[in-house]
């Protein structure tokens, strides 16, 4: 039931952004992170991360196809979101979401098409019928496999990772400058909101990748590599401490400020958010997982491979809960208190099923996987060396040819 | 027991202003051209004609020029009385739906340490005596609205440019191309606009945009029994709306948020956010 | 250049899906749009007639009611608009002219909304604590016992 404590402003009392504007920014972490982590191996070349990165890129791709669901399903008229493409008003922020969506969908289609275009060929040439119809399609109808076109593709991969990105960057911190930008709001202007939410992007594609790396790997029957993993883990570890960083400088100065919105901002961070921002955003997201980052990276030489993976995982699920509390916190705490700085309204709860329920959640983040999944079938995530990439359903034979109807 | 303490620069009522409110006639011929012709700007153009002859000879050159006008709100509310005319009178006028509002009253009731603010149902069937658990030295209503702001964030955050300002100063809404995504409820910070639960697109006040384009004030100015509300121009000449702000001491809401609304208020406490 | 080829096709299909969209954009925009700004103009004229204004004011009512009209001039309500105790004109008289009772409250609750003293209201105002200013019990239509609402002053 809705309750008010203090004074709300009577048009303040409704939850507008829902649960679907949570996911929002989530998927555009992961996008984000997971082509941080790629572009790592691909334009700063290191080394540590080429088990990752084809996953990685796979990855950004399958969440990037998903990512402008929630927005459409919150739309109060969803039939016009076109609009935002054709007309534009570029004084918002959110009218960026247009331009930017495409061209990074454009920039990853690129490259995924010039990283993975070896393995269209070879499944062009290795089927018949329609599937070697769509792989030629997809192929362009270009079968050069030779040295120096390999090289070309290098280069073009390159060079699309360098613009691709700055373009991940902006299309998750133009999410954190929609919230940093609204003056009217206390708990969501600050010029730090687009780097917290692009750090954390950073964590969750980061821990993301820990746990998709591992699982991935088991399925396939693949060994999994420690340098991946320690790299992993390490660069989780900065980002974590980072983002841990800012968003504590950020309350640490408004408490100290004190200014007009501290009074009710500590209200609700003490009643309304204890649970999801003390408990779960800083100390189970937050310090749990950097003291178990800290043993895997700080020891890393004394540990025993199946200890690091453990307690790399289990860090990363906590980061992955983390992020999800703080865009929660954000997103959903920003809208409980009114703007009078004199009320606060009772939590948001959720429906269950609906446009905007947690069912519609749950699947939202279900449905990159099996993209995912689909991208294995018809691509093949992994380099094929003599074998194809295998789905994540167990049993699938090794080293034959996929069905023609495949 | 004068009702009207004459502290400021008033707008008398509707009856002894020297341009009179419309007569019935005026007024219903008014309503009539507006279900048939349309009213057409100056940019030029010729006035669209008129559907019965008879109502064109009495609204006949009032094709309306957005250029002439730069509309302003006043407030005094040391003279509210927290009846609601206004709030009714602003439902029934542009069916608002319930629990929502484009226009409301809020009580301040204040001591010297503590405050206590209510709005039940923004004030729609007036206030009920109350009592709080401080020593009262003041107490007061404040009529709120949209402010129309000059400089406003709620435009600036549109993404489809559904949301903007008129050249005669009044932010509106294009309900046939607003998406529904909320961002301008964010961004106003005054609490004015709200997504319509039927429409599900962003709504305010408009300064009933449709009656200050034909002469009337809004409905809200219409309504309040004491003169608390006054709708002016700043482009007329003697317009008391406009001398109240040019001469008086006046506030406004917000005003470190430099959104330069087009609502003045005198007598604001400084408890009123 | 010739192992460049695949770089070509790929450039050309981002051409023609690029043309395409902007074609397609040009189709979609409204026609008053940008015409004042970034919105549509149109919409201006729509809002103008967006409906019939509800509410006309006093001297309005005052046309066929000239003798309620008269006495509310002179007495203490002279200023309160009709409308706010009873119905906003269109209400009472439809467009083609026909006419409708429109609804008035005439229990307390109505006066007591502006006059029932309570915090807030300018100490000026004439406000009364109902109980101890109604004889009797405070119920029904007792205010009009006394006062007549068109010059209410004693």
């Amino acid at each position: 039931m809705l309750e008010i404590s203090g004074y709300a402003f009577p048009n303040d009392v409704h939850v507008t952004w829902s649960l679907m504007i949570v996911m929002y920014p989530y998927i555009t972490g992961f996008v984000a992170g997971s082509f941080i982590v790629t572009s790592l191996y691909h334009l700063f070349g290191r080394q540590e991360f080429k088990p990752v990165a084809r996953l990685a890129m796979a990855t950004s791709f399958a969440f990037l196809l998903v990512a402008s669901l929630p927005l459409q399903l919150h739309l109060g008229q969803p039939q016009r979101g076109p609009s935002v493409m054709i007309t534009p008003h570029f004084t918002s922020a959110m009218a960026g979401f247009g331009i930017l969506y495409s061209f990074y969908l454009v920039v990853l289609l690129l490259e995924v098409w010039f990283v993975w275009r070896q393995e269209i060929i070879e499944r062009a040439k290795r089927h018949r019928g329609l599937a070697r119809t769509f792989y030629a399609v997809l192929a362009l109808g270009t079968y050069d496999q030779s040295p120096e076109a390999v090289e070309i593709d290098h280069r073009a991969i390159q060079i699309l990772a360098g613009i691709g990105l700055p373009a991940a960057c902006m299309l998750h911190g133009y999410v954190g400058f929609i919230f940093g930008a609204i003056k009217a709001n206390p708990w969501w202007s600050t010029p730090l909101m687009p780097v917290i939410f692009l750090l954390s992007a950073a964590v969750s594609g980061i821990a993301l990748l820990v746990i998709l790396y591992q699982v991935f790997a088991r399925v396939g029957r693949r060994p999994v590599d420690a340098e991946a993993i320690s790299a992993l883990a390490r660069w989780l570890w900065f980002f974590l401490i980072l983002t841990i960083t800012l968003e504590l400088l950020e309350l640490i100065v408004m408490a100290y400020e004190r200014s007009e919105s501290w009074l009710i901002i500590s209200e609700l961070i003490t009643t309304r958010l204890e649970f999801s921002y003390v408990t779960v955003q800083m100390i189970v997201g937050g310090l749990i997982p950097f003291i178990l980052l800290a043993v895997v990276v700080l020891m890393n030489r004394f540990l025993h491979e199946r200890v690091r993976n453990t307690l790399s995982t289990v860090a990363a699920f906590l980061c992955l809960l983390q992020v999800f509390s703080m865009r929660w916190n954000i997103v959903i705490g920003g809208q409980l208190l009114s703007k009078s700085l004199r009320g606060l309204r009772s939590p948001y709860e959720p429906e269950a099923f609906g446009r905007e329920g947690v069912l519609m959640a749950a699947a939202l983040l279900i449905a990159p996987f099996v993209i995912l999944w689909v991208f294995d079938r018809v691509l093949g995530i992994e380099e094929a060396e003599g074998e194809d990439g295998r789905g994540e359903a167990p049993g699938t034979e090794t080293g034959s040819a996929p069905s023609p109807t495949a | 027991m004068d009702p009207k303490t004459q502290i400021s620069p008033a707008v008398p009522s509707e009856e002894v202003d020297p341009p009179a409110g419309p007569t019935r006639r005026q007024f219903l011929a008014a309503s009539v051209r507006l279900s048939g012709g349309a009213v057409v700007f100056l940019m030029g153009a010729a006035a669209s004609p008129n559907e019965g002859p008879e109502k064109a000879a009495e609204v006949k050159g009032e094709a309306y020029n957005w250029d002439e006008h730069r509309y302003a709100y006043l407030v005094d509310t040391s003279k509210c009385i927290g009846c609601g005319a206004c709030v009714r009178a602003c439902k029934a006028e542009n069916q608002v739906p319930d629990g929502f509002y484009r226009t409301w009253v809020e009580r301040y009731v204040v001591g010297m340490e503590d405050s206590h603010v209510d709005s039940p149902e923004g004030g729609l069937n007036g206030f009920s005596p109350i009592q709080v658990g401080f020593p009262v030295t003041k107490s007061f209503f404040v009529p709120k609205l949209c402010n129309h702001c000059r400089a406003t964030p709620c435009t600036q955050v549109c993404p489809v440019g559904a949301s903007y300002r008129t050249k005669d100063g009044a932010v509106l809404v294009d309900g046939e191309r607003c998406i529904g995504c909320g961002y301008c409820v964010q961004a106003c910070p005054f609490g004015s606009r709200f997504l319509h639960p039927v429409t599900h697109t962003a709504s305010k006040c408009t300064w009933c945009y449709h009656r200050i384009t034909k002469g009337l004030r809004p409905a809200c100015v219409t309504a309040c029994p004491t003169g608390t509300r006054q709708f002016g121009d700043l482009r007329q000449e003697g317009d008391p709306v406009r001398q109240a702000i040019e001469n008086d001491r006046v506030s406004i809401l917000q005003g470190h948020l430099l959104t330069e609304p087009q609502c003045y208020y005198l007598h604001l406490d400084k408890e009123v956010r | 250049m010739e192992h460049a080829r695949h770089v070509f096709r790929v450039a050309l299909v981002l051409i023609v899906v690029l043309v395409v969209f902007f074609l397609t954009r040009g189709f979609l925009v409204p026609k008053s749009y940008g015409l004042y700004g970034p919105y549509r103009f149109d919409n201006v004229k729509e809002q103008m007639n967006a409906r019939a204004p509800l509410y006309a004011g006093a001297a309005s009512c005052g046309e066929c009611h000239a003798e309620e009209f008269a006495k509310r001039a002179g007495g203490s309500h002279k200023n309160v608009n009709c409308e706010v105790c009873h119905a906003p004109l269109a209400l009472h008289v439809k467009a083609d002219g026909s006419v409708v009772a429109p609804p008035v409250d005439r229990s307390f609750t109505l006066c007591a909304r502006c006059h029932r003293r309570i915090l807030g209201r300018p100490l000026k105002f004439p406000q009364v604590v109902l109980e101890q200013h109604v004889p009797g019990p405070v119920q029904g239509k007792v205010c009009l016992e006394c006062h007549d609402p068109h010059s209410p002053k004693i």
